[in-house]
């Protein structure tokens, strides 16, 4: 980076005094993100007001060649937006709904709007905005176009990529582009596909349309029961296997149902269940009345001891808040938490479930899988105390263990969370060179010298040009190393 | 690099022959569309209709990844087989390739409520134009690892790579399908009328595709405008969507073979290629806008004899099939009808591409994914416009 001072003097210019921060003590806050074992210290970290400056500063950041790296709410949970020496680019001001257009179901955004906040906008209207990140109420529609977020509900609805339209970025060079159409149409390469996803590789969004979604006439919210891990696993394949499209399907094991209950987001789960799943389908009332039937006797007939339906808003919304809040209440367990995020086959959970029992036992720690089974989508949760040298070390094996296992089913490293910092040392497990060197093609062509969130992704060894960064190079990460610092 | 990697692939050995002899290379499925996009600059065809075929199928997971000279009709007999449907049905019979319809994006009714080829696609194989065997996504449901190579390579009609194989995700066949006409009103304001009417009922139709009196004839239909919708589901659903749809007025069932037929009707076998073309384009914006395109489009190409429109409602897109033949200057008052609309070229004459549609890649970054992918230029040269 070119001289400290003056880029930090023309950054303040451009936003004032109290939205360039560079004391220590300032930037502490931004040392981290979602996933709170990875730490590293920004050198400077501004925040601009509206668009105008959003842009002067990302051109201001290529007139000193400045890497930084791009950055939402931080509720990330891949140690992905962090900036390691070098400049933080906070987006979470820029945050006007700009226009909703309730016929033709758009929605165009600033990047820092909070996703609750555009749908509790919407909702009067009768509309939502599917994606539903866990973090909802607090991640930004910026952060879930660069991690391609899901949730539970983009089992039916999709994930981010299925829902934006347009996007206006800019550039780590400064020039802006329009990537997509807001009319739904496009001819040539998909530039907005590859855009969304790139966890800030490629640049930062400057405004976004999203396509948004009427609301369904009927929800059927359930919750089944199991006093059996196995038997969930194979009714959440079965279930899927039946032809039904839950709207969602989620899965919760034993310590998990015991930590949520005894919370302060205690939802009413059975405290002796071995597994719950809560599944949701909507649609038209007739149709979902009769999936809720046969998700019901898929159920029973699988081993559940019984399924309970929401009979109102407030049981759906007390239900679900166990789930939403359920890496929340595992701070009761232990000061620190590591989750991971892999995918796997659907038809696999049972067996990988079981794995994942095992590598648990053998390591002595203790899993909490809370996740999207209807997806293949897997979190186990592991509370430890970081501090424990000892026990972090073992937390560490399990979970790369755990991961490979993933990997073997057949499966991928990350389903919504994003490789960051913290998957950077598997991706190799499921991309050869020559695919990890195409996406360095692709990135190149965005940001041909990798000063939007340097070092994250793909390993820089795996590109074949050697290009020093600021950033430690990513090859030196060791997966799960940064957890425990 | 790995022994496996180093092992013989078909598609990249014939990608790497034609970069050692500098050879420019026609990309072809089974060479159906063969004038679809502008003219290619090519001296060999690379035909993928011999890489076909299944690599792997798990009915339970819901995917399936095939070699992409796999023709959709094998996939549905395959997947139907199991119960399971790909619901992408691009224009032009179930004969074309899968790797085809991705590589063009293309898309037919069923976009209204499965999405396009994009939407669908879980993971990608492709050969580079300097020979790299590259994989995007994986065949898991759901995956944000690495940069989107599949969304990348979906479009961009093999100048960024020869797609080798891919990963679909599948759904259940519906138990109960069912197709509705509805009556097309006359006047501009009554369709928008029927149209919002339609979208907003509780109904979530599968597809909501509006054709032409001529279209209509041609698919065996009374020869006059109408509204064809798919619905599917459980028996309840069914029902329930069609009593909705029904209190609107005017709605009759009709076979669901009318999608077949309505596929087919630009069915072009390989050994018509040679034939003069027709035109082809989509016209697309907001979709409240739909009823008002229909209606100048229709004037602008209402007296032609043998041309067609359809139109996606819940989408903005109205398509027109001109005759082959016809003339830039019935084409150009059509697209000043379409003014402010995004108009996309599916066909043209060779002749008419600089004037009607030059490049669909003229920007920086596009520019510089074709020549970060295709370094020797070989690949299907000029389809999607020239490389600077």
């Amino acid at each position: 980076m070119t001289d400290n001072t003056a880029l930090a003097e023309q950054l303040e210019q451009i936003v004032g005094e109290r939205f360039l921060l560079r004391r220590k003590s300032d930037l502490l806050v931004y040392n981290s993100d979602g996933l709170p074992g990875y730490r590293r210290m920004p050198r400077l970290a501004v925040f601009p007001g509206n668009r105008d400056e959003a842009i002067r500063v990302v051109r201001t950041l290529a007139e000193h060649g400045a890497p930084y790296v791009p950055r939402g709410a931080g509720t990330g949970l891949s140690g992905g937006a962090l900036a390691d020496d070098i400049v933080l680019l906070g987006m979470h001001r820029l945050k006007r709904v700009i226009s909703i257009d309730r016929e033709n179901l758009r929605a165009v955004v600033e990047p820092g709007v909070v996703n609750l906040t555009l749908n509790r906008t919407v909702a009067p209207l009768g509309l939502i905005y599917a994606p539903d990140p866990s973090s909802e109420a607090a991640c930004t529609i910026g952060g879930n176009v660069a991690e391609n977020a899901g949730g539970p509900h983009c089992l039916k609805y999709g994930v981010t990529l299925n829902h934006i339209l347009s996007i206006t970025a800019i550039l780590p060079d400064g020039e802006i582009v329009t990537l997509g159409n807001p009319e739904g149409e496009t001819a040539g390469y998909d530039l907005r596909g590859a855009f969304i996803g790139s966890e800030g590789c490629f640049g930062v969004a400057l405004d976004v349309t999203a396509r948004l979604t009427r609301k369904p006439a009927a929800i059927r919210t359930m919750l089944a029961d199991f006093t059996s891990v196995d038997d969930a696993a194979r009714v959440a394949s079965a279930i899927i296997a039946s032809g039904i499209v839950p709207a969602a399907l989620e899965f919760m094991d034993a310590p998990t149902i015991q930590v949520v209950e005894s919370s302060v987001y205690a939802a009413g789960y059975p405290a002796d269940a071995a597994a719950v799943l809560l599944i949701e389908v909507d649609g038209i009332a007739e149709g979902v009345d009769a999936d809720r039937d046969t998700v019901r006797e898929i159920c029973l007939s699988g081993g559940a001891r019984t399924v309970k339906v929401a009979q109102n808003d407030a049981e759906r919304t007390r239900l679900w808040q166990g789930r939403k809040k359920a890496f929340g209440a595992m701070g009761r367990m232990a000061p620190h938490l590591v989750v991971q995020d892999a995918v796997i086959p659907r038809t696999r959970l049972a067996e990988v479930l079981a794995k994942i029992r095992e590598i648990a036992e053998a390591n002595r720690v203790v899993v909490c899988n809370v996740f999207h089974a209807g997806d293949g989508n897997l979190h186990p949760n592991i509370p430890y105390n970081a501090d424990n040298p000892e026990e972090a070390g073992r937390v560490h094996r399990a979970m790369g263990e755990i991961m490979r296992a993933c990997v073997a089913a057949g499966g991928s490293i990350t389903g919504e969370h994003g490789v960051g910092l913290d998957k950077i040392g598997y991706i190799e497990l499921i991309f050869s060179p020559d695919s990890l060197g195409a996406m360095c093609r692709l990135r190149e062509v965005f940001d041909p010298q990798r000063r939007s969130n340097p070092g994250k992704v793909v390993p820089i060894h795996s590109c074949q040009e050697w290009r020093a960064t600021p950033a430690r190079r990513a090859s030196e990460h060791v997966p799960g190393a940064g957890v425990a610092s | 690099m790995t022994a496996a990697a180093a092992a013989s692939h078909p598609v990249r050995d014939m990608v790497m022959d034609a970069a050692g002899s500098g050879t420019p290379l026609r990309i072809a499925g089974r060479s159906h569309w063969m004038d679809a996009g502008r003219p290619v600059a090519a001296s060999r065809i690379a035909s993928l209709a011999a890489h076909s075929g299944v690599v792997d199928y798990v009915p339970g997971d819901l995917t399936i990844t095939v070699r992409s000279g796999t023709t959709l009709r094998e996939i549905e007999q395959i997947t139907g087989a199991e119960g399971q449907w790909l619901p992408l049905d691009p224009h032009g019979s179930a004969d074309g390739t899968i790797g085809a319809t991705i590589a063009t994006g293309s898309f037919g009714p069923l976009a209204h409520g499965f999405g396009r080829a994009r939407d669908l696609m879980l993971g990608v194989e492709f050969v580079t134009g300097d020979g790299k065997i590259v994989r995007g996504g994986g065949r898991v449901v759901k995956n944000v690892a690495g940069f989107d190579l599949v969304r990348l390579a979906t479009g961009s009609w093999g100048t960024l790579g020869v797609i080798s194989e891919a990963t679909l995700r599948l759904y259940s066949l519906p138990a109960r399908p069912a197709t509705l006409s509805l009556s097309v009103p006359d006047g501009a304001n009554a369709l928008a009328q029927r149209i919002t009417s339609i979208l907003s009922t509780p109904a979530t139709p599968f597809a909501v595709e509006m054709v032409d009196a001529e279209l209509a004839g041609r698919i065996g239909l009374p020869r006059r405008p109408q509204i064809l919708i798919e619905l599917g589901g459980n028996h309840a659903a069914v029902e329930a969507q069609r009593h909705a749809l029904s209190q609107l007025g005017g709605a009759h069932d009709v076979g669901p073979e009318v999608w077949k037929q309505f596929r087919d009707i630009e069915d072009v076998p390989p050994s018509a290629n040679g034939s003069r073309p027709p035109v082809v384009l989509r016209i697309s914006a907001l979709p409240t806008r739909i009823a008002e395109l229909w209606m100048s489009t229709h004037n602008a190409i209402g007296h032609m004899d043998g041309a067609m429109m359809h139109a996606s409602a819940g989408l903005g897109i109205v398509r027109c099939i001109l005759p082959a033949g016809t003339p830039l200057e019935t084409i150009q008052p059509l697209t000043s009808a379409a003014a402010g609309a995004t108009i996309v070229f599916e066909r043209l004459p060779s002749h008419m591409w600089p004037t009607l549609s030059p490049s669909v890649i003229a920007d920086r970054l596009s520019q510089g994914m074709s020549r970060s992918f295709d370094p020797h230029n070989i690949l299907n040269a000029g389809i999607m416009g020239p490389v600077h």
